[in-house]
């Protein structure tokens, strides 16, 4: 069974957001309700003002801590490496969504940012959340593994397009989107991007192409001080600093700046 | 048996054929009333948008129910702990209440999982699928099973009093179990938010402490909330009036002071820190809800119960209670907003999260406390929660 994980290639990402947009479409997800999203930090003033971004989709982490505290057991590790929400037992009680560090976790039952509520435009049929226009190819629902038109009052994230990768064949080191045996069974972002910063392999093969990058590019994890170890590198170049790492603290310590 | 036997029978628990007192039967119409105003509304709006009636979001999980909860759980576990103290410490000081804090902590117990189910995503289905997933490593699963098994404690407890049993083996035995789990529930729902490592605004191994600790001072502000109101003359044994005149108000006075050594203890922690996600901290400063827990909350009922002589009054011991409440609510409520206050990893644009309850949200608290009160003047007229071991056997 492979140990699917992502490397993004901040030096390749432009951060035009087909991601988010093709990850929104695949996966049916409210306006607003991000599972892949390109995150924006700008530091300074002009005329050295510096505007850095990354796009951030959940981490998949080894060592969850929102399966950790899930009193369910909805939230879970699957055998092939993905995080996953089991929509049939989640109660909605929303602590995994206070112990993520990433802070890609959802809950629809919010006020929505865009107006109209699109709920309303799209009224649901039966105990979903809504009825999108656009659904999913094949139309997959799989609640087990919170894939598909999500139910109402459960939390839902990125599932490493588990409708995609557990289809692919065994014995794959990589899921290319260049390459046309592969590219069906790899995630959406990555297929989308365009300019082809997303790798998606096994991380327990040594000769995937996604472990190469890490070892030789010096792939590096986000908050790796949360024990969490995610199973999305980063490959940062050049740059001397992931801009994530970067305080969001502003100088002074005044709250109202 | 003919239906008045029935009633014979049913009269020896409950005093149904008297007639409620004034104060009981304000109680049950100003709590009815009130009750069901906040329930029309909160139900309506439930029903009409679902969670989307509460201004929590993705960014802001937990907000005012999740207060609300916290407040009724921990006092109720706090009352809990004051009706065991004479089993566990010896202390029958505290007897002429201990009947009066069970029935407390079981209706308090009871609103708090009331307001859960209406928070919750899925209410029905945590019944099934929480107890049987054995989650030994979410604080929130042990926080299920102790606040269930401390439900039915708290019934058994309530049971025996009521028949007259207050000194049987099983009578002790459930007082200390109860006594050891109403210090576990309270703890580990300190743990549920003291182990967020990535929430640094809540991670600290002294909340726990910090939970059973303002959990026993609501308890004890509750007590003498409600023994405010009770009737007090001539006839009053002297017990019980040295219990409502001396003994509760100091030990509020004492637990006051604890509170507020802890809150400047983590305020000052807070300021200080330069970690990230600590500037919560400094937001917190311009909350209303911070300053009406410090101001009215705090340092208000500490001046009012400084004086041994001010504090007999039952007048100034009602106002210092309730303004304790209020501003303990309040505090629950910064509590659960500056652990959340600064987004996690959503970027410089996004800024801190902003959050004011929705008016579904306030609503609760005529909801929650309407019920509360009614329940309470039916079991002050039905119950006879000021019954105490005292009267029965005469023993000092
Ligand atoms: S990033 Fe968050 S949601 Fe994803 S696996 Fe890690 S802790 Fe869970
Ligand atoms: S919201 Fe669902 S997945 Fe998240 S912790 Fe609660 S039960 Fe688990
Ligand atoms: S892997 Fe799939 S679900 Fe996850 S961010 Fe990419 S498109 Fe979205």
């Amino acid at each position: 069974m492979p140990r699917w994980g992502m490397v993004i290639d901040l030096e390749k990402c432009t951060g035009c957001q087909a991601c988010t947009a093709a990850c929104q479409m695949e996966n049916c997800r409210l306006p607003g309700e991000m599972w892949q999203d390109v995150l924006f930090y700008s530091e300074g003033e002009y005329p050295s003002g510096k505007l850095t971004w990354l796009p951030r989709p959940c981490m998949h982490c080894e060592n969850p801590s929102c399966v950790a505290v899930c009193p369910t057991g909805a939230a879970y590790k699957a055998e092939n490496g993905a995080v996953l929400i089991d929509w049939e037992r989640c109660i909605g009680c929303k602590y995994c969504m206070i112990a993520c560090p990433y802070g890609v976790r959802f809950y629809a039952e919010e006020k929505q940012k865009t107006q109209p509520d699109i709920r309303d435009v799209f009224p649901a049929k039966g105990d979903k959340v809504w009825d999108p226009p656009y659904k999913m190819p094949e139309q997959v629902q799989d609640p087990k593994h919170g894939v598909g038109v999500q139910p109402k009052n459960v939390v839902s994230k990125c599932t490493f397009c588990y409708h995609r990768t557990s289809k692919a064949p065994t014995g794959l080191k990589d899921l290319d989107p260049n390459d046309p045996a592969t590219r069906k069974f790899t995630p959406a972002c990555v297929v989308t991007c365009a300019p082809g910063a997303r790798y998606f392999g096994d991380l327990d093969n040594p000769e995937s192409n996604v472990r190469k990058l890490i070892a030789e590019k010096r792939g590096t994890r986000l908050l790796d001080q949360t024990g969490n170890r995610p199973q999305v590198y980063y490959l940062a170049g050049e740059a001397p600093v992931i801009p994530e790492t970067r305080s969001v603290r502003k100088p002074k310590q005044s709250p109202e700046t | 048996m003919t239906s008045a036997t029935y009633s014979d029978a049913l009269a020896r628990y409950a005093d149904f054929r008297k007639t409620p007192a004034g104060m009981d039967l304000a109680l049950m119409v100003v709590g009815a009333l009130t009750g069901a105003v906040g329930l029309a509304y909160v139900f309506y709006n439930l029903m009409e948008q679902g969670h989307a009636a509460f201004n929590t979001s993705s960014d802001m999980a937990w907000g005012a129910p999740i207060a609300f909860y916290l407040f009724f759980l921990l006092t109720s576990s706090g009352l809990s702990i004051v009706a065991s103290l004479d089993s566990v410490f010896g202390l029958h000081v505290f007897y002429p209440v201990a009947k009066r804090a069970v029935f407390l902590s079981l209706i308090c117990l009871i609103a708090g999982f009331s307001i859960l189910a209406l928070e919750i995503g899925r209410p029905f289905r945590m019944l099934w699928s929480l107890p049987f997933s054995f989650q030994v490593r979410s604080p929130m699963w042990w926080m299920g099973v102790l606040y269930s098994i401390d439900l039915v404690l708290l019934f058994v407890k309530f049971y025996l009093i009521h028949v007259g049993d207050w000194h049987s083996r099983l009578s002790h035995f459930v007082a200390k179990l109860s006594f050891v789990v109403c210090i576990l529930a309270p703890g580990t729902l300190g743990l549920v938010f003291g182990m967020m490592a990535m929430r640094p605004a809540w991670y600290s191994n002294i909340m726990p402490m910090y939970f059973i600790l303002t959990g026993f001072a609501t308890a004890v502000s509750f007590l003498l909330f409600f023994t405010s109101l009770l009737p007090r003359d001539k006839t009053t044994a002297p017990n019980v009036d040295h219990l409502y005149h001396e003994i509760l108000p100091r030990l509020f006075f004492v637990v006051l002071l604890a509170v507020m050594g802890m809150r400047a203890g983590q305020v000052i922690t807070g300021l200080w820190s330069n970690y990230e996600g600590m500037e919560a901290n400094w937001l917190e400063l311009s909350s209303p809800f911070f300053w009406i827990e410090i101001i009215a909350g705090l340092l208000i009922p500490t001046a009012l119960m400084v004086s041994d002589r001010i504090r007999r009054a039952p007048m100034i011991q009602f106002v210092a209670a309730s303004l304790f409440n209020i501003g303990i609510f309040c505090a629950r409520l910064e509590f659960l907003i500056i652990g959340q206050k600064v987004p996690l990893f959503k970027g410089y644009w996004a800024g801190y999260v902003e959050y004011w309850p929705s008016m579904t949200e306030w609503m609760l608290i005529p909801a929650g406390c309407g019920v509360f009160l009614l329940l309470y003047g039916a079991g002050n007229w039905l119950l006879r929660l000021s019954e105490t071991e005292f009267v029965e056997n005469g023993r000092s």
